[in-house]
C-alpha cells in the first residue's frame, strides 16, 4: 500500500507540550526525555521499538498527564535520541539502563511503567531487576520470547536469507530493508492497524518510521535479544501488579505471547476485540480508561 | 474501497429519549428528541441522500446542554419515500419542521441546517421568525455565491453520455445504473479532508437505504429557484445567523456561506482545511461554536 504523506515535515501540532525536556547521556549516546504534569504515581511511558519514537504515545500523554506526572523519552535510535550504528548500543539491557537514567535525570524515584510491544521487553527487565524503582506495569501489544507461539506468517521467511520475492512478510528483510526501506515500513506499518479506518495512525506510524533508516533498525535486529528462558526467568521476579491489553486481531505477534506473558507474571489480561497491534494509537480512549482504572486499582 | 457496513445500525453513543412520527398528507416523517433544556435545538435533514444520523456527532455532545430535536428527511431513513417530485420541495421540508416542532410541543427553537437543510431553514427562519430563535447554516447550499462543479454538472443531469467521470456521475441514468459508484464518488467529494474514510463509509452506508428513483425525485422538487429569491428570504430573516463553511468545501463555493452570513447579518466562521461538512468530519470545533452559538443568545 503506497502511504502518501498528508503531514508536513515539521513536527505536527500537540495537544499538550512537555513542562520540561532534557537529554541523558551515557556512553556517548543521548536520549531525549520530556516530562510533563503532575500526580502521583508518575507514569514512565517506554520507548518501543526504534521504528518508532515517543511521539506514539501522543494519545496518551495529554490524557494521563491531567491526572498523573508523565515521563517519556525517546528510544536510541529514533526520534530526537541518537542513532548509534553498532549492535550492542540496541541490547534490552540499554534500553532498561536508559530509562533508569531519565529516572534519575527527572528525580523520579518510582514509576508505573507503560510499555508498547518491544516496550514489553525492557519493562519486563525493568520491573524484575529494579522492583525498588517500578509500582506497576502496564503492557499493550507486548513483545515477548518466553511463551506462546509466532504467527504462521512470520515464519515462512527468514531475516537474513535473499529471496527473489518480496511479497507480504517477505519484505521483512535485512537485504529488502537495504533496497526499499520505506515500501517496508509502510507494509509493516499497515500491519500493525489492520483496523478499517487507520490511515491517519497508518500516516503517522509511516512518518516516525522515516525520522531512522535501515542501518538503525538493522542494529537494532542484530542487538542480542532476551532468550526463551530469560524471558520467563524475568517473569518469575516481577511482584508488581501487572496489567496487559492485546489486540485479538494483532498482526504483528501473536496473541498467544499476551496470554502467556499476562499467565507468567500473574497479571491481568484484556483482550481488546477488533484491535490490532496497537490500541493504544487506535482506540485510545478504552487504552487510556484501562490505563487510568488500573491505577486507580493499585494500593 | 469501501468497507461493508454493517446492516444493522451502528451502536450509538446516546439513544434518543422520545421518538415518533409526524404525518402529513399521507407521508410520515420520523423525529427523535433527546435531553432536557431550556433552549431546544432543531438539526434539519440535509438532501435525502443521507438522514438524520449525519448529526451522530452532534447530538450526544449538544444534548448534555440542550434540548435537542432531529428528524429524518422524507425519503430517507425512516421516514416514507413518496414517489412524486414535489413531495420534495423545499416547502414540505420547511412545513415538516413546524409539525415536528408542534409534535414535540417546541415553541421556538434554534435550527442548524447542513447543505440542502439551508434552503429549508432559511425558508423557516424568514418566514417563520416567531418560531426560530436563531439559526445555524453549515456549507449551507444556496443559489448565491460562486458555482461549484456540482452546479454545473446538474445542468446535464438527463444527457447521455458514453461514459461517466468525475462529476459526470451526477446524471440520471449513472444513478439509475450505478447508484454506489455515483455515491463513492460523491462522498469523496463531500470529505476531501485526508483520512475521512469512516465518514465517506457511513455516508454511503445511509445512502444506501435509499434509492437511485427517490434522489432523483427530489432532483426535480422546487427548491429556492434563484438568486433573487434566496436574497429575499435572507433580507427577512430578522434572527441571529452562524455561517460555518469550509474553506475547501467541493459541493458548496465558501463564497456561498459569505454571502448568507452577509444577506443575513450573521457571523462567518471559515474553517481552514475543511470540506463541505465539518460537523461530521471536525465534530469537536463544530460542536463548540454551536454551543458558544446558542450560549451567547439573549
Amino acid at each position: 500500500m503506497a502511504v502518501e504523506l498528508t503531514a508536513s515535515p515539521r513536527e505536527q501540532t500537540r495537544a499538550r507540550y512537555p513542562d520540561e525536556s532534557g537529554y541523558v547521556e551515557r556512553q556517548g549516546v543521548r536520549s531525549y526525555y520530556e516530562v510533563y504534569g503532575s500526580g502521583e504515581p508518575t507514569l514512565l511511558l517506554l520507548p518501543t521499538w526504534s521504528l518508532f519514537h515517543s511521539r506514539h504515545w501522543k494519545m496518551q500523554i495529554p490524557y494521563l498527564a491531567r491526572h498523573h506526572r508523565v515521563v517519556t523519552f525517546d528510544g536510541r535510535g529514533n526520534g530526537r535520541s541518537d542513532r548509534p550504528r553498532e549492535a550492542a548500543a540496541y541490547g534490552e539491557r540499554e534500553f532498561a539502563a536508559d530509562a533508569l537514567a531519565v529516572m534519575d535525570a527527572t528525580e523520579t524515584g518510582r514509576a508505573v511503567l507503560i510499555g508498547f510491544s518491544a516496550g514489553g521487553e525492557r519493562g519486563l527487565l525493568l520491573a524484575a531487576e529494579h522492583p525498588e524503582r517500578v509500582d506497576g506495569a502496564v503492557f499493550v501489544g507486548p513483545a515477548f520470547a518466553g511463551g506462546g507461539t509466532p504467527l504462521p506468517e512470520r515464519t515462512v521467511y527468514d531475516f537474513d536469507t535473499e529471496y527473489d520475492t518480496h511479497e507480504g512478510w517477505a519484505k521483512h528483510n535485512r537485504s529488502y530493508w537495504l533496497r526499499d526501506y520505506r515500501d517496508w515500513v509502510e507494509f509493516f506499518v499497515s500491519t500493525i492497524f489492520t483496523e478499517p479506518h487507520s490511515t491517519k495512525p497508518i500516516e503517522d506510524g509511516v512518518g516516525w518510521a522515516l525520522e531512522t533508516d535501515a542501518e538503525t533498525l538493522l542494529a537494532t535486529m542484530d542487538a542480542p535479544a532476551l532468550t526463551p528462558e530469560e524471558s520467563q526467568a524475568l517473569c518469575r521476579l516481577v511482584s508488581c501488579p501487572v496489567l496487559v491489553i492485546y489486540g485479538e486481531q494483532d498482526a504483528i505477534t501473536s496473541v498467544s505471547r499476551g496470554r502467556a506473558f499476562a499467565e507468567q507474571l500473574g497479571g491481568e489480561l484484556v483482550l481488546l476485540e477488533g484491535s490490532g497491534h496497537a490500541p493504544h494509537i487506535r482506540d485510545p480512549v478504552k487504552v487510556n480508561l484501562l490505563i487510568r482504572e488500573f491505577l486507580e486499582s493499585l494500593p | 474501497m469501501i468497507t461493508a457496513a454493517p446492516a444493522r445500525e451502528q451502536t450509538r453513543a446516546r439513544y434518543p429519549d422520545e421518538e415518533g412520527f409526524v404525518e402529513r398528507n399521507g407521508v410520515r416523517v420520523f423525529w427523535e428528541r433527546y435531553g432536557e433544556g431550556e433552549r431546544t435545538i432543531l438539526f434539519l435533514p440535509p438532501w435525502s441522500i443521507i438522514h438524520s444520523r449525519c448529526w451522530k456527532m452532534q447530538i450526544p455532545y449538544l444534548a448534555r446542554h440542550f434540548r435537542v430535536i432531529a428528524f429524518d428527511p422524507r425519503g430517507n431513513g425512516r421516514s416514507d419515500r413518496p414517489e412524486e417530485p414535489d413531495a420534495y420541495a423545499e416547502a414540505e421540508f420547511a412545513a415538516d419542521a413546524l409539525h415536528v416542532l408542534d409534535a414535540t410541543e417546541t415553541e421556538r427553537a434554534v435550527i442548524v441546517g447542513f447543505s440542502m437543510g439551508a434552503q429549508r431553514g432559511l425558508l423557516l427562519a424568514a418566514n417563520h421568525p416567531e418560531r426560530v430563535e436563531a439559526a445555524v447554516f453549515i456549507g449551507p447550499g444556496l443559489p448565491l455565491g460562486k458555482a461549484t462543479p456540482r452546479a454545473r454538472a446538474v445542468t446535464s443531469f438527463d444527457e447521455e453520455f458514453e461514459t461517466y467521470g468525475g462529476w459526470r456521475k451526477y446524471n440520471r441514468r449513472h444513478w439509475l445504473e450505478d447508484y454506489a459508484d455515483f455515491l463513492e464518488f460523491f462522498f469523496s467529494q463531500v470529505y476531501t479532508e485526508p483520512h475521512s474514510t469512516k465518514q465517506i463509509e457511513d455516508a454511503v452506508g445511509w445512502a444506501l437505504e435509499s434509492t437511485p428513483e427517490m434522489l432523483i425525485a427530489t432532483q426535480r422538487a422546487p427548491g429556492i429557484k434563484d438568486e433573487g429569491q434566496a436574497r429575499e428570504l435572507a433580507a427577512r430573516t430578522r434572527c441571529p445567523v452562524l455561517v460555518i463553511h469550509g474553506e475547501d468545501d467541493a459541493i458548496r463555493s465558501h463564497t456561498t456561506g459569505a454571502a448568507l452570513a452577509e444577506l443575513t447579518g450573521g457571523t462567518l466562521v471559515t474553517l481552514e482545511g475543511s470540506g463541505h461538512a465539518p460537523h461530521g468530519r471536525d465534530p469537536v470545533k463544530v460542536n463548540l461554536l454551536i454551543r458558544e452559538f446558542v450560549e451567547s443568545l439573549p
